[in-house]
């Protein structure tokens, strides 16, 4: 799968909260736990000494912060994180110590699957998943079976993707379909220049937002052409606004097969 | 006790008193020494306002009734304006008009200065009832807007334990069955919806948009539970995400939808959220499978929700509203209609991509 393990480190006050980290992260393959710590400043020698490839940092904690010890580290030698917060409102000190990606307590496990994927790809020894390596051809149908048949449902026609458990539902032309593939792998299979991940739990067609209405949490409310109504979480506006206005300068021709170099 | 008023009222009720009396002495300019007088009385009357006013402040800070109010300042302005005439004779007797003083003369031609300083007293007393009432009925306002703005609260809370209740329940079976990854899954939802509503500020009503955003961190929870067997759809019309609707409104409704409704059901159920606009009004429709014999009578068996949720509606917009709940078609309906206005957004960053 890759070159070797991510060494990973975890630093919160609270055991059990260690406990949820490292329980998760031993049902995933291309991961080792090399240390824990229970306070900034044995968070701060430590990680200088074992210098682990990620770290996950509690940023509240008593005495020292998490974010501290992290920050009081050399650039060089400065792991990359991943930040556990109860409350949110610590996203900009998250994007100022370049942190990869920040969880919300209790953790969800697909943001968790999210947040290391997003570690793999940008640890620079792993051999796969690297981040500009894109499928040479974006996916152009969907085989579903329906009872005893098998449709084949053209990408183009999808309107939007809902995840539903470890399948997912095409909704298109009104009617849906069940897919034995979870939403995160699907995302990867889709064109970015038409098809925008934004939520945990739903993918939309561009072409067919026609409001986008902005909550006070930060998240949005989209609404289709078809009247239906999405959530947009705050993690994906960034992306799903450049995407948006990438449409609005340079509108595709018609939703087709596109290749990328 | 009454409370205090503004030193200023008494300002402003003196200036027309002063003048009406400069008026009335208009006809003296001309008539040597008439002008004199009349000076002299404007002066000692503005002079006797002040203590006058004092006196009649004094009398209401003791609570005195108000005839002994009455006779006190009738008799307070009497004594006055009998020293007014006083320091008439004390001019005429300069002026050289007459030899001494005459105290026979002293209660004569009081009009002037007595009056003045009645009318003193009533428009004082006037203005400072008329403002008194006035504050009284603000206060009585507030209070009742207070009192309603418990009530919807205490309605409002009403919706959060009942739900967080059921919830746990739900996440301990799933525990008890071994099912981790759906109780992790339900556990984390709960955190989003938690979170969603301890991020508001309070107030009654928000945008559409948030509460449709509430209902489905809300659906999410029931999805985990139901996974297939829900099948949820949530549509809008144009330009209504920032219409104002009473906060928490839709998730009592659909709680019950999925409860009562599609949760008893064998086959997958489908839950079905309708939002949108006709003639002024913003109508909303719930509409759920269900089985209308299903344990109770199907209009009432929807629970406390429903009546809470018409008690909230009644409490905020009085008779402009209307919910209709009942079996239509073998599906249970609840119609909302509500005034349809938007809701005041102090920074609304709207961003319009239709194309």
């Amino acid at each position: 799968m890759n070159g070797r393990l991510l060494r990973v480190a975890i630093v919160d006050d609270e055991p059990l909260a260690r406990l949820a980290v490292r329980t998760r992260l031993a049902c995933r393959p291309g991961f080792e736990v090399v240390a824990e710590y229970a306070d900034g400043d044995s968070a701060a020698l430590g990680l200088a000494a074992l210098r682990p490839d990620l770290v996950f940092v509690d940023v509240q904690m008593p005495g020292r912060s998490g974010l501290a010890a992290l920050a009081a580290l050399p650039r060089a030698i400065r792991p990359m994180a991943i930040l556990l917060t109860a409350y949110e409102g610590f996203a900009l000190q998250a994007f100022e110590l370049a942190a990869i990606d920040y969880l919300l307590k209790p953790i969800d496990d697909e943001r968790l699957d999210e947040a290391l994927e997003r570690a793999r790809r940008a640890f620079p020894y792993s051999s796969s998943a690297s981040g500009g390596a894109a499928p040479a051809q974006w996916a152009r149908t969907f085989s579903v079976r329906v009872g005893a048949r098998t449709v084949l449902v053209e990408a183009a026609e999808v309107e939007h993707i809902e995840a539903d458990g470890d399948y997912a539902t095409l909704h298109a032309g009104g009617k849906t379909y069940l897919v034995r593939e979870r939403l995160h792998a699907l995302a990867l299979r889709l064109d970015p220049r038409q098809f925008q991940r934004v939520h945990r739990s739903s993918i939309v067609r561009l072409d067919m937002v026609a409001e986008l209405r902005a909550l006070t949490n930060r998240d949005a409310v989209l609404r289709l052409r078809d009247g239906t109504l999405l959530r947009a979480s705050r993690t994906y506006m960034p992306a799903l606004a450049e995407a948006l206005e990438r449409r609005a300068h340079f509108p595709l021709p018609t939703p087709s097969v596109s290749k990328v170099a | 006790m009454r409370e205090a008023t503004p030193p200023l009222i008494p300002v402003l009720v003196a200036l027309p008193v002063i003048a009406c009396m400069a008026i009335l002495g208009l006809p003296a300019i001309g008539h040597g020494h008439a002008l004199a007088f009349r000076t002299l009385f404007i002066v000692a009357c503005v002079a006797w306002i002040v203590p006058l006013a004092l006196l009649q402040r004094a009398l209401w800070r003791r609570d005195v009734k108000w005839l002994p109010t009455a006779l006190a300042l009738l008799a307070a302005s009497y004594a006055m304006s009998v020293l007014n005439n006083l320091l008439g004779q004390r001019l005429a007797i300069e002026l050289g008009l007459v030899k001494g003083y005459r105290l026979d003369e002293l209660t004569m031609g009081l009009d002037g200065c007595w009056l003045a300083l009645i009318m003193f007293c009533a428009v004082h007393a006037g203005a400072v009832y008329y403002l008194g009432l006035q504050r009284a009925q603000l206060r009585l306002a507030q209070a009742l807007a207070a009192a309603r703005d418990a009530e919807l609260r205490a309605l409002r809370l009403q919706v959060n334990p009942h739900f967080l209740f059921n919830t746990l329940n739900a996440v301990s079976a799933l525990v008890a069955a071994g099912a981790n990854r759906d109780a992790n899954r339900m556990i984390g939802r709960v955190a989003d919806f938690l979170r969603a509503t301890l991020a508001h500020d309070g107030r009654h009503e928000h945008a559409l948009a948030e509460e449709l955003a509430l209902t489905e961190a809300y659906l999410d929870i029931e999805k985990v539970r139901l996974g297939a067997r829900l099948q949820l759809s949530m549509k809008a019309g144009p330009d209504l995400l920032d219409a104002a609707v009473p906060y928490l409104m839709l998730q009592p409704l659909v709680e019950n939808a999925i409860r009562h409704g599609i949760a008893p059901l064998a086959a997958p159920g489908r839950l079905d959220i309708l939002v949108g606009s006709e003639g002024g009004r913003l109508l909303v429709d719930v509409r759920n499978d269900g089985q209308p014999d299903a344990a109770r009578d199907g209009t009432a068996g929807a629970g406390i929700g429903l009546a809470n949720v018409a008690e909230r509606l009644r409490r905020l917009y009085g008779a402009d509203q209307q919910l209709d709940a009942g079996w239509r078609e073998g599906r249970f309906a609840v119609r909302i209609a509500l005034p349809l206005r938007a809701l005041a957004q102090p920074a609304a960053n709207d961003v319009d991509v239709a194309a």
